[in-house]
């Protein structure tokens, strides 16, 4: 029994960190003020980038930088139209999004089958020997050590920095922006943008460390999981690493006992994810509500 | 105050800047989407003018063709209808495609029921079909009303529960025996699908969406209902001031939103595909949210968009044949022609 729960839960940590980048992407340009629904495609099209960059070079950490390029190129487009453009952030999130998917496809088919050495996980000294803490914790590629680090680091710039403050301020009363003499169009461009690369690392992540291969669509819906999990967080970059894992926890969960054959179908089982997300969301959505930045409060809740 | 000035500005055309610059922006919304459009062509070593006019040929160049678009644009109007009447309640509902498979599975469902019972069993599987879409967009509609859950994110996450609904049905339950382990529901007999026009693709069905969006342009602009509607998306405060019971309204026009996605799985199923696959109607509630999106919810003008959105989507499969491109490719032509429109930057709210 335990060797399955040391599987199921280091499993958690390495499946979830795709969304935790993401997560972590979408905190930064929400706290800014702005909703990227358009996360779901930059991660797409930083998995193709990856996956491609990597394929070419044979240089997984190279082809991870391309795949963050890759989502913050797209999550301009995203800038441009929906903060400097002021179109709906909803609307153009899902255009984005859609573009993603017509964009890997069309560059995505002559990498199908293309096989690469993806990024292999690191032991780290004396930790990873460690009994069940260290298969769970200490034996992972380089992005979810990342990932799990960048976390800290997030919540620590938006909090303890000059520049966290202006990102949070354009988020909850942009007129201080401007009192200060501070761009908040340019704040929240900024700010999409990173959020934009974050996605891209996360789609990388899923590319060339975790599943190590290209398939059309394959991020399935994550970046639609990270823009709910944020809600969950309460926009807070410590709170997403639970969310994120918690979902990677339902996806390695669900993989594990179809692989022992419990369960009454694939697909009911592959749906547990999804639900368990819409669940957590019910759960604590009501209290959490009350730390979402003011200006996203025109975006989403339009009174309701 | 504001919200009333926005109010007057939007139902009052005269009031509304002059025409010139909303046609050439209206213009540069198309134009350079396919500039962009070009260049990923020319990338993939296909020359952009020759593709043009092949896409053109495909789809409004015969009959053929031109039934192929009708055949596609109706359920895109019914998908576009289902994101348009929330969004003029000030609700945006992404999950038309999931309500679509799941309206679509209703009917399938229904007709291996029902076996053959002739024409009488096709307002049945209709029925089934509506009531399908209605209760996944009534599931969200009551997440939002209930428990303040969002649903723009419950209706993406819902999608992806949809679609694997469908999957475990059709690989189990509703798998036909005859159909060699193909993941496909039973044929619906002949006599209670929709009756065929020309020996074409082309049959009554597709008269619902044009029906139905009449229905809703009168509803809108004519009825108590549709004022309450518009108040609603407006300003839901002042809604809930003015005695309106705005929980209702969501949950009414989730659960109409629903039934025309569910309608528009019913075209595919019953209609066009004479069964329920795995495919079926996968990406016509995105093209919906597209259309919807590009006429800014205008009950008619949606008909247009469906139809543009749906030859450029026959001719994308024409593109596959000719030229050797996925079909999915002019997806990147549909969300750059919407991205075009959002940039010339209505603000955030809905026009009225």
């Amino acid at each position: 029994m335990l060797p399955i729960i040391i599987a199921v839960l280091s499993g958690a940590i390495r499946s979830g960190t795709a969304v935790l980048f993401a997560c972590l992407g979408e905190i930064i340009a929400e706290r800014a003020g702005v909703v990227n629904l358009g996360t779901e495609g930059c991660m797409l099209i930083g998995a193709l980038g990856a996956f491609a960059a990597t394929a070419m070079t044979g240089n997984p950490f190279l082809g991870a930088f391309v795949g963050g390029l890759c989502g913050a190129s797209l999550a301009a487009v995203h800038a441009y139209v929906a903060v400097i453009r002021r179109g709906n952030q909803l609307a153009s999130g899902l255009a984005i999004t859609i573009l993603g998917l017509g964009v890997t496809s069309f560059f995505g088919r002559s990498f199908v089958a293309t096989q690469i050495n993806g990024m292999n996980s690191i032991s780290i000294a004396g930790l990873s020997d460690l009994p069940i803490l260290g298969p769970i914790l200490f034996q992972h590629d380089a992005l979810t050590y990342l990932a799990a680090f960048l976390a800290p680091g997030i919540w620590f710039v938006l909090y303890r920095t000059r520049w966290g403050l202006m990102l949070r301020a354009t988020g909850e009363r942009q007129d201080v922006v401007y009192s200060v003499g501070l761009s908040p169009t340019l704040i929240r461009c900024l700010a999409v943008i990173c959020g934009g690369f974050l996605a891209g690392l996360g789609g990388a992540q899923l590319s060339v460390a975790y599943t190590l291969n290209w398939v059309e669509n394959m991020t399935q819906g994550r970046g639609y999981v990270a823009v709910a999990l944020v809600i969950f967080s309460s926009w807070s970059p410590l709170t997403a690493v639970a969310g994120s894992y918690l979902f990677g926890g339902a996806l390695s969960l669900q993989l594990a006992l179809q692989a022992r054959g419990v369960g009454a179908s694939p697909f009911l089982m592959s749906a547990i994810p999804y639900l368990v997300t819409l669940a957590v969301l019910v759960l604590v959505g009501r209290r959490r509500r009350q730390a979402m930045p003011d200006e996203l409060r025109a975006v989403f809740e339009r009174g309701g | 105050m504001s919200n009333i000035a926005t109010f007057l500005r939007g139902s009052h055309p005269r009031l509304r800047t002059s025409l010139r610059p909303a046609l050439i922006t209206t213009l540069s919304a198309v134009i350079v989407p396919l500039c962009l459009f070009s260049v990923f062509l020319m990338m993939a070593g296909v020359a952009p003018l020759d593709a043009f006019r092949a896409m053109l040929q495909s789809s409004l160049g015969s009959s053929y063709g031109i039934g192929e678009v009708l055949v596609r644009a109706a359920p895109f109007a019914l998908t576009a209808l289902a994101t348009a009447i929330p969004a003029r309640a000030g609700l945006l509902n992404v999950g038309a495609e999931g309500q679509l498979v799941v309206g679509a599975l209703g009917a399938a469902a229904a007709s291996a029921l029902l076996k053959d019972i002739g024409i009488v069993g096709l307002p049945v599987l209709i029925l089934a079909g509506i009531i399908g879409g209605a209760a996944w967009a009534g599931l969200a509609a009551v997440l939002r009303t209930k428990l303040q859950l969002n649903e723009t994110i419950s209706t993406l996450l819902l999608n992806y529960v949809a679609y694997l609904l469908v999957a475990h049905i059709l690989q189990g339950p509703l798998r036909d025996p005859a159909s060699f382990n193909w993941p496909f529901s039973p044929p619906i007999p002949d006599g209670m699908r929709f009756p065929v026009l020309f020996d074409s693709r082309v049959h009554l069905g597709l008269l619902i969406a044009p029906v139905a969006a009449i229905i809703f342009a009168l509803a809108l602009w004519r009825t108590y209902w549709g004022l309450n509607l518009r108040v609603t998306g407006g300003n839901p405060q002042a809604a809930r001031r003015a005695g309106i019971d705005v929980a209702k309204t969501y949950l009414t026009v989730m659960l109409i939103a629903g039934a025309m996605a569910g309608l528009a799985g019913v075209l595919q199923v019953v209609g066009v595909e004479g069964r329920l696959r795995p495919s079926t109607g996968v990406g016509f509630g995105y093209s919906g949210f597209l259309a919807a999106w590009m006429v800014s919810h205008h009950p008619l003008w949606l008909l247009g968009s469906s139809l543009l959105l749906a030859a450029i989507v026959v001719s994308g499969d024409a593109l596959q044949i000719t030229s050797g491109l996925p079909s999915s490719t002019v997806g990147i032509l549909t969300a750059l022609v919407l991205l075009g429109v959002l940039a010339r930057g209505h603000s955030q709210g809905v026009r009225l």
